[in-house]
């Protein structure tokens, strides 16, 4: 028994209630100030010409476009060390002892990337509700390229400052008093209590630069499907470079605070068993490989049904449905969560490759439908939107798809899809 | 209700495939099965012209049915309807068409075609009834199409009942719970012994018969298509890097290697890097160069037909396929070799 509960982790919630730009960076009663020379040191560097800070809170009347990553600020200590392994503390297991978190915060890049189709976040209107990133107090990392750095020395750059600027805010809350402290079992092998035991499988997408997600700094590409401890990614064990298909992003944000995961966390019905993190091969042969393994995996972990989610677009529907089936044939109840593609009108096919054996299926929503998003004071990130060719600032009329994170398929959004009636 | 019938080349007596490029034209008076549908519609409406399209100009050339319904519409045309074209692909794509445009129109309009055509697809924003499989079941076809020709002519909506069949719209909303939680309860659902309950319906995709091997391909006519995103450099025509609703087409003529400079990749899927560094690489017109001179092939299209595959939804994909094969086969291309990326 004690074992078991040292191998657990204790979050320390901290909940922020705003945000803004000062001299030096602190945190209390729920406000997060930002040091505005020490944040941009920790992100400055030969990468960059120039670099720049925006704040921005729920409710405001503005626009982030060109939206990369997220990060939710956490800490296990002074220095940095410990969290976002591989990346900023050294590449060992995390996941255990205790992790300060700023609950209602995150860090976001936004602008130019090669590959990047530009994600949109509106602070206010009819498009809050279908971003997480939307009801977060935001500090936006806007940047210019050094003439003489290639784009992929920008992504490097920007990945590391992201998350040392998120270690160094939630550095400012570890002597306050938290909000919150929530114990978080490591899962066991045991299956005395009598619960369904649950895997939850998670593709992170591997298409090469600017469409790859790290764990423990290291792209899955080329690899095959590994266990880690859902407590893990709350030290930020996976860290995304994924900045395809913006609706369908699973920005690091959504990775530490994994929907999946926090809502097994939450039943009285079923046990959290696993977490599988498997890539997402671009070939079929790969694919059928991934998916096979990935349910002898779940098959050896003795669960009894599995959550899939998937990141990417159409192909990446594959990975999912193939799993659905390999884990379905291995007598595992298998449940997807997909977005719908079902063109502008919503009569289409919603899924390109759909399961053989499998049905259980959760949407996410149809990623062609289009909304008019109203005008906005303020815009941060791009000054213009190059996919419309307008000022970011306008009235704009675009599919749910550059929504940032609106189908993701962690499954944090009410977003979801039925037949007309 | 005065009524214009529409019918493809083969149901109006002018050919088969030999035929599919004729251009659209309107006739006076009732043709081929639509002589057989006046009868049955009754002395309260009448055929009064039939419209029709070769299958092959009808899929490569979307236009023709708006500029159908416009000459429908001066005849004095109050309805328009469409087939049957029981499992026809390219025919049942000219009825959606017809229907959808006369519809857009503001006109009453119905296609006919079996649950399995293709062309389905693209009835969006208008009336489809059932018919059967082939023309032998025209005589149950053409009664089913008739009834409910006479519910439409009377302001009344079809229903399944009638043999209603189409795309169902799917549309956005809110759930109560997230994806997550909802996934969650599904997992209970699905452990309970419920194997039937999910949020997305399985859809129902048709199976492609491979078209069998080329006899003799030192003798064949080759065109080059590809989904690679592979455009002129520029991109004239503004084609999509993701969720295409286009093709377009560009010619070869004269070209021995898809140069650098001459022709990218806007393609929103992979890295274009290497792509762009050598064209060649998504259409592989240097190595189908030297095979024309060789001799391997007989010769090379003078064009390509190309498109964008990322994110696109699977009725403009079909839509897409259906047009290239219309297009190819007006050429007369024997084969095709398709790059994908």
């Amino acid at each position: 028994m004690q074992a078991e509960a040292e191998a657990g982790l204790t979050r320390i919630v901290h909940e922020v209630r705003g945000i803004d730009l000062g001299e030096r960076t602190s945190f209390s009663a729920g406000h997060l100030t930002v040091g505005e020379e020490d944040a941009l040191d920790l992100v400055r560097g030969p990468a960059f010409a120039e670099v720049r800070l925006g704040c921005t809170s729920p409710g405001d009347s503005v626009r982030i476009v060109g939206v990369l990553d997220a990060v939710q600020p956490c800490s296990k200590g002074p220095g940095g060390g410990g969290v976002f392994p591989g990346l900023l503390g050294p590449a060992m297991p995390v996941g255990r002892g205790s992790t300060h978190v700023l609950r209602g915060a995150a860090v976001v890049a936004a602008g130019f990337l090669p590959r990047a189709q530009e994600a949109i976040i509106d602070m206010s209107g009819p498009a809050a509700p279908l971003s997480p990133l939307s009801a977060t107090h935001n500090l936006v990392v806007e940047f210019t390229k050094a003439d003489d750095a290639t784009w992929e020395d920008v992504d490097a750059a920007l990945r590391r400052g992201l998350v040392k600027l998120a270690a160094h805010l939630a550095e400012a809350a570890l002597d306050a008093e938290p909000d919150a402290i929530e114990e978080l079992a490591a899962p066991t092998q045991s299956t005395s209590n009598g619960k369904p035991r649950v895997a939850v499988l998670t593709n992170l997408q591997t298409q090469g630069k600017f469409k790859d997600v790290f764990v423990y700094g290291r792209s899955l590409s080329g690899g095959l499907p590994t266990v880690i401890s859902p407590n893990e990614l709350d030290d930020g064990a996976v860290v995304s470079g994924q900045f395809g298909h913006p609706a369908l992003k699973n920005p690091t944000y959504l990775h530490q605070t994994h929907p999946v995961v926090a809502a097994l966390r939450a039943s009285d019905d079923l046990e959290l068993a696993a977490l599988v993190l498997c890539p997402e091969p671009v070939d079929q042969a790969n694919k059928e490989l991934v998916s096979a393994h990935a349910a002898r995996l779940c098959k050896e972990l003795g669960v009894d049904a599995a959550i899939l989610s998937k990141e990417g677009g159409g192909n990446a529907d594959a990975d999912v449905t193939l799993k659905m089936d390999r884990l379905e044939e291995e007598g595992i109840a298998a449940v997807g969560i997909l977005a719908e593609m079902a063109g502008r009108d919503g009569t289409g096919p919603p899924l390109v490759v759909p399961p053989t054996k499998a049905t259980a299926m959760i949407s996410t929503g149809n990623y062609d439908h289009r909304m008019t998003l109203p005008a906005t004071e303020r815009a941060l990130g791009r000054e213009r939107i190059a996919l419309l060719d307008q000022p970011s600032t306008d009235e704009i009329e675009l599919p749910v798809a550059a929504i940032y994170c609106a189908q993701s398929t962690l499954g944090w959004g009410l977003l979801t899809c039925a037949e007309t009636v | 209700m005065r009524i214009v019938h529409y019918v493809n080349q083969f149901f109006a007596g002018m050919g088969g495939e030999d035929s599919a490029g004729t251009g659209p034209e309107l006739r006076d008076g009732a043709t081929g099965p639509g002589r057989k549908l006046a009868s049955l519609l009754g002395d309260e409406h009448e055929i009064i012209a039939t419209a029709i399209c070769g299958d092959d100009y009808a899929a490569g050339h979307p236009e023709f049915a708006a500029d159908l319904v416009v000459q429908a519409r001066q005849q004095g045309a109050e309805m328009v309807m469409a087939g049957p074209s029981f499992t026809s692909g390219r025919y049942g794509m000219a009825c959606a068409r017809i229907a959808a445009a006369a519809s857009e129109a503001g006109l009453p309009a119905l296609a006919s075609m079996h649950p399995d055509n293709p062309g389905l697809g693209e009835a969006a924003g208008t009336t489809v009834v059932e018919s059967g499989l082939t023309a032998r079941q025209m005589k149950d076809s053409l009664e089913r199409f008739a009834a409910a020709a006479g519910k439409i002519a009377s302001g009344e909506e079809l229903t399944a009942q009638d043999g209603r069949i189409g795309p169902v719209a799917r549309t956005n909303r809110m759930a109560q719970s997230n994806a997550a939680e909802r996934a969650v309860a599904l997992v209970l659902t699905r452990l309970g012994g419920d194997t039937e309950a999910s949020e997305i319906p399985l859809p129902d995709f048709d199976q492609v018969t491979p078209a069998g091997p080329v006899a003799d391909v030192t003798d064949a006519l080759i065109a080059l298509v590809t989904e690679g995103g592979f455009v002129p450099a520029g991109n004239p025509d503004r084609l999509e890097s993701a969720r295409a609703t286009k093709w377009v087409r560009h010619s070869l003529e004269g070209l021995d290697s898809a140069e650098s400079g001459s022709f990218e990749s806007v393609h929103g899927g992979f890295s274009t890097q290497w792509a762009n560094a050598d064209p060649n690489r998504i259409l592989p017109l240097d190595i189908a160069r030297e095979l024309e001179r060789e001799g391997a092939i007989g010769r090379l299209h003078g064009e390509y037909l190309g498109t964008t595959g990322n994110g696109t939804t699977v009725a403009d994909a079909r839509r897409f396929g259906m047009e290239w094969a219309a297009e190819l086969r007006q050429q007369n291309i024997q084969a095709v070799i398709l790059t994908a990326t």
